[in-house]
């Protein structure tokens, strides 16, 4: 159990709870999969009948903070956090939360209607809908039968 | 030939289709938090995504603070997951709070998924003298 005070009170076992907070604390992080090598922000991908949603957890981020781009396939998001800017570093008891500048680029699936992109930011979690497009219906190829001489070809298209 | 369409129906069952879906049970995550000093005592901040003001749960009890913050699924339930980086599920943690914490004046604020909770220090007791004894026989 996390354990905090006040001033340097006179605490024979404050060593050892602050090791086990710090094991307990690396195991709870790497289970939930935040830092630990992982990129920031992680995303989900849903598909629904009709759209992807894209979720990102961005907690304290500001919308103003927020820059989402699409360019060929690949959806940026980029932010910055940093909520508690003007508090001295010394002040920090415990600091677990990212703070700071991050950028994801995803490449989303294919048939996209990009121009019908929309997102929203509720509590911290980022939606981004995706509108799937219209499917082209499968085209047949026809199949000739080859000749095996190249200079008998009946469709002699020369390229060049 | 025959003996295929026999197997069939079993193999099937075997596979789990006809076994009802047990309920995912809900999954609890310890979310990060910060906590920092000020003149009038700590401020401690939680990430809770998701969490909104009438989903969390926020108490003192004796000396313990204990924040619960339930999260509902950002998709309709019949949504597919396709990828995924990270789980959805509640926050829970909770934190001893020291003396010199004014208890009854506890106050929070949730912005954006972000929790924050102000600890004003007590107002210190004067210092108290004890007489010291002999010890008697």
């Amino acid at each position: 159990m996390p354990l905090f005070r006040f001033g340097q009170n006179w605490d024979p076992f404050g060593d050892l709870e602050r090791e086990v907070d710090r094991l307990l604390r690396s195991v709870d992080l790497t289970f939930h999969g935040i830092r630990m090598g992982r990129q920031y922000p992680a995303v989900n991908l849903y598909e629904l009948e009709d759209e992807y949603v894209l979720t990102a957890e961005l907690p304290g981020t500001k919308i103003e903070d927020l820059e989402l781009t699409f360019a060929g396939g690949i959806l940026t998001l980029k932010g910055c956090r940093d909520d508690s800017e003007d508090v001295p570093e010394h002040r920090f008891r415990r600091s677990e939360r990212f703070r700071g500048a991050w950028q994801r680029a995803l490449s989303l699936p294919e048939r996209i209607r990009e121009e019908d992109l929309t997102a929203t930011f509720t509590d911290g979690v980022l939606r981004v809908r995706l509108p799937k497009g219209a499917q082209t219906p499968a085209r047949q190829i026809a199949v000739t039968e080859g000749n095996d001489d190249p200079s008998r070809s009946e469709a002699p298209d020369h390229v060049g | 030939m025959s003996d295929e369409l026999i197997r069939r129906p079993q193999e099937t069952s075997t596979n789990g289709i006809e076994v009802p879906a047990v309920p995912t049970p809900r999954l609890v995550f310890t979310p990060p938090i910060d906590i920092y000093e000020t003149d009038d005592g700590l401020v401690l901040l939680a990430d809770l995504p998701g969490v909104s003001l009438d989903s969390l749960e926020l108490q003192v009890q004796d000396n313990k603070l204990t924040l619960l913050g339930r999260v509902k699924s950002p998709v309709p339930a019949d949504a597919q997951l396709r990828y995924q980086e990270y789980q959805v599920g509640d926050f829970l943690r909770s934190f001893i709070l020291s003396d010199e914490v004014d208890h009854d004046r506890v106050s929070a604020t949730l912005n954006s998924g972000v929790l924050k909770v102000w600890l004003p220090k007590a107002k210190k007791a004067p210092a108290r003298r004890i007489q010291i004894t002999p010890e008697s026989s």
